[in-house]
């Protein structure tokens, strides 16, 4: 199973009279490959399990477990190797940072993997391209429309490759074309293997998923259940992402290796 | 997390915040150019202080022998003729003495041909009252008149002992003295007519002030008259009382000094005076500490408005923080480590300060520049460990000032800060 929670809560000021149960005893799992609509009005948590899901908030109670590890159990450095490598997030207002140029922005996860700037660069335009707003790489995101900066957003999300996609209210700024276009990208990604998660309070949105989990309260109330379309896609994204896991696990093997020489050479 | 696109990065935020970063850099400037105006300046101060001692002649300790109990004929009654008295014991410390002379001024008039020393009018400076020229000065000497004064003879030959042993009415001149009486004449060989009494001259001196030495010191170097001190016997003058010792190096002095005076107290008789032995370049030393005392409370001034620059910079960089919250939490749901975030914050603080340290530089330099010629007509370049150190120290305040900002900014939850407009 790729994502599982088990009973999960977010309380705000527990056991005050403000109280909140943002999310309350949410056990919901996700296998590789899905396409999920999380559903529901403003306030009902939805945004709140995306946060969980994405590694960017810590449940209050419960256990949450990717790729069969318990997020409680992470560093912080991990966790932020989690977003950078694994989750690409797509967000309502885009969240592309102003000062740097299009391009910059969708080398942003790749510069913090470390990735030289000739593969960072090639990686990037590869991302712009199939986004369609290759040609705008050197502009800054205020000099974009919002469909636009929402394309630029998506391949940041995607430079990384990463073997989930978390989208927030994607659509939720932009005309209903431009909406329609940015959900066909995240049907292609789909296609292609990657796990997407679709948030969004429109139902005819998320009629383009394959699945839909309807959430109230901070309680799922409906559930379609889990259908997976493409699944060999999705088996071959899972072999790619545990090669590049063992490229890495090669790669860090080799560096320690190195370092352990040296040390062993100047102790000599 | 690649250093040179931390590098960028910041450097893009700073220039996407122009007006401010103008601001910060100036905080910081003007607390650098004070700094390094002050420290150089004092080291202008203290280059001066030296050029004028060395000038005296370095290395030199005087040795004067003071009288307050006089005959009735109101002659001191401890005078006799201390210099080979002096001059023998001086004899004994070997290698740690140079040479020693008699330190006396010889009066007279001394003509040759036309030019007569008694129609010399001294000459001052309109402005400061300095002496520029005067008749030569005349000296009585003993044979190493020359090493205790760093003369060198150009031609001819010095005073010797015999001159002195024989009575020999000889005399040496400086370049300036030679030119005032001789001019285009070749001196040697001739007779100066002192008090009506012929002298030879014997030998010239090295013209010893150089372009930068003014009027007062060219004057006291070059335009002198020295005679063997044995002359006296025949021009007159008190008894002589004052003397010069060169030691051979600065470390000696202290010891020179600590035997000649307690030797010399023997031949005082107790009550009659003193014996009085002190190095000018003790002062020298007095006055170096002096000019680093003040250096150093002038300095610390100077850092205090250094640290309010560096409180700016901190405040400067909790309103980008707290501006900027919304783009941290992008970062780091990106996947930017917590030290990724602090690094950007500090290379953007050290940036901001290291620029303030280089124009401060730029600025501190020009004012040594200047101020070094207006207050000593001297060229102060501030030197290369005060410029480094500057900017090194503004670049380590960036970072000192920046780190609470930065680790503010990274224990952001990624998710609160996401939420931040």
């Amino acid at each position: 199973m790729l994502i599982e929670t088990r009973n999960i809560f977010k309380i705000y000021d527990e056991g005050l009279e403000s109280e909140v149960r943002a999310l309350d005893d949410v056990s919901l799992t996700i296998d590789r490959g899905e396409f999920v609509a999380i559903i529901g009005q403003s306030g009902s948590g939805k945004s709140t399990l995306m946060n969980m899901l994405g590694c960017l908030d810590i449940p209050t109670r419960g256990d949450y477990i990717l790729h069969g590890t318990n997020v409680k159990d992470l560093s912080d450095n991990e966790l932020s190797r989690i977003r950078n490598k694994e989750i690409g997030f797509i967000f309502q207002q885009y969240n592309l940072i102003a000062s740097l140029t299009v391009q910059e922005n969708v080398e942003l996860p790749l510069i913090y993997q470390g990735i030289d700037a000739e593969k960072r660069s090639r990686m990037a335009m590869e991302a712009l391209e199939k986004m369609s707003i290759a040609e705008k790489a050197k502009s800054y995101p205020k000099q974009l429309s919002g469909g636009q900066q929402q394309r630029v957003a998506i391949a940041r999300a995607i430079s990384a490759k990463p073997s989930i996609i978390m989208a927030d209210e994607p659509t939720g700024a932009l005309d209903s074309k431009t909406g329609h276009d940015i959900l066909g990208f995240l049907r292609q990604f789909h296609e292609e293997g990657t796990t997407v998660i679709l948030i969004t309070h429109d139902n005819g949105i998320a009629a383009s998923a394959d699945r839909r989990v309807r959430i109230s309260d901070g309680k799922i109330v409906e559930d379609t259940g889990p259908v997976i379309k493409y699944p060999k896609a999705a088996e071959k994204k899972a072999a790619e992402a545990e090669a590049n896991s063992h490229e890495e696990a090669a790669k860090a093997a080799q560096e320690a290796m190195k370092a352990a020489a040296k040390m062993e050479e100047e102790l000599l | 997390m690649n250093v040179l696109s931390t590098f960028k990065m910041a450097w893009r935020s700073i220039k996407g915040k122009r007006g401010r970063s103008v601001l910060t850099v100036l905080s910081i400037f003007i607390g650098i150019a004070a700094v390094m105006t002050i420290v150089s300046v004092m080291e202008g101060m203290k280059e001066y202080t030296r050029q004028q001692y060395a000038a005296m002649g370095s290395n030199k300790i005087d040795v004067s022998i003071y009288s307050w109990s006089y005959d009735e004929n109101g002659n001191p009654t401890n005078q006799k003729d201390y210099f080979p008295i002096l001059e023998e014991y001086c004899k004994s410390l070997g290698d740690m003495v140079v040479g020693v002379t008699p330190n006396a001024r010889a009066n007279g008039t001394v003509v040759y041909g036309t030019v007569n020393s008694a129609n010399m009018e001294s000459k001052y400076d309109e402005e400061t009252y300095e002496l520029i020229s005067s008749p030569p000065q005349m000296y009585y000497g003993s044979s190493q008149y020359s090493k205790v004064n760093e003369h060198e003879i150009a031609r001819g030959r010095d005073i010797s002992y015999l001159d002195i042993e024989k009575y020999n009415q000889v005399a040496v001149l400086g370049s300036k003295a030679a030119e005032i009486f001789f001019g285009n004449v070749d001196p040697l060989g001739k007779n100066l007519q002192i008090n009506g009494n012929n002298f030879q001259v014997i030998g010239i001196y090295k013209q010893k002030s150089t372009e930068g030495t003014k009027g007062y010191q060219q004057n006291q170097m070059d335009n002198v008259i020295i005679l063997p001190y044995s002359a006296r016997r025949l021009l007159g003058g008190e008894q002589m009382t004052a003397f010069q010792i060169k030691a051979s190096s600065s470390e000696n002095i202290k010891e020179v000094i600590s035997r000649v005076g307690p030797y010399m107290k023997n031949f005082v008789p107790e009550g009659s005076g003193m014996v009085d032995v002190y190095s000018q370049s003790s002062w020298q030393e007095y006055e170096n500490q002096y000019l680093t005392t003040i250096g150093l409370v002038l300095g610390g001034i100077a850092a205090i408005s250094l640290i309010v620059g560096g409180i700016g910079i901190m405040n400067i960089m909790l309103v980008s923080v707290t501006e900027r919250t919304k783009e941290i939490g992008i970062r780091r749901a990106i996947g930017a480590r917590r030290s990724s975030i602090v690094a950007q914050f500090l290379i953007e603080a050290g940036m901001l300060c290291g620029m303030g340290g280089l124009v401060g530089i730029v600025v501190g330099t020009i004012g040594s520049l200047i101020l070094g010629k207006l207050m000593y007509q001297l060229t102060i370049w501030p030197s290369i460990p005060v410029a480094l150190g500057t900017l090194l120290f503004s670049i380590a305040l960036g970072l000192l000032f920046g780190s609470y900002p930065a680790s503010k900014a990274s224990k952001l939850q990624p998710v609160e800060a996401l939420r931040a407009e």
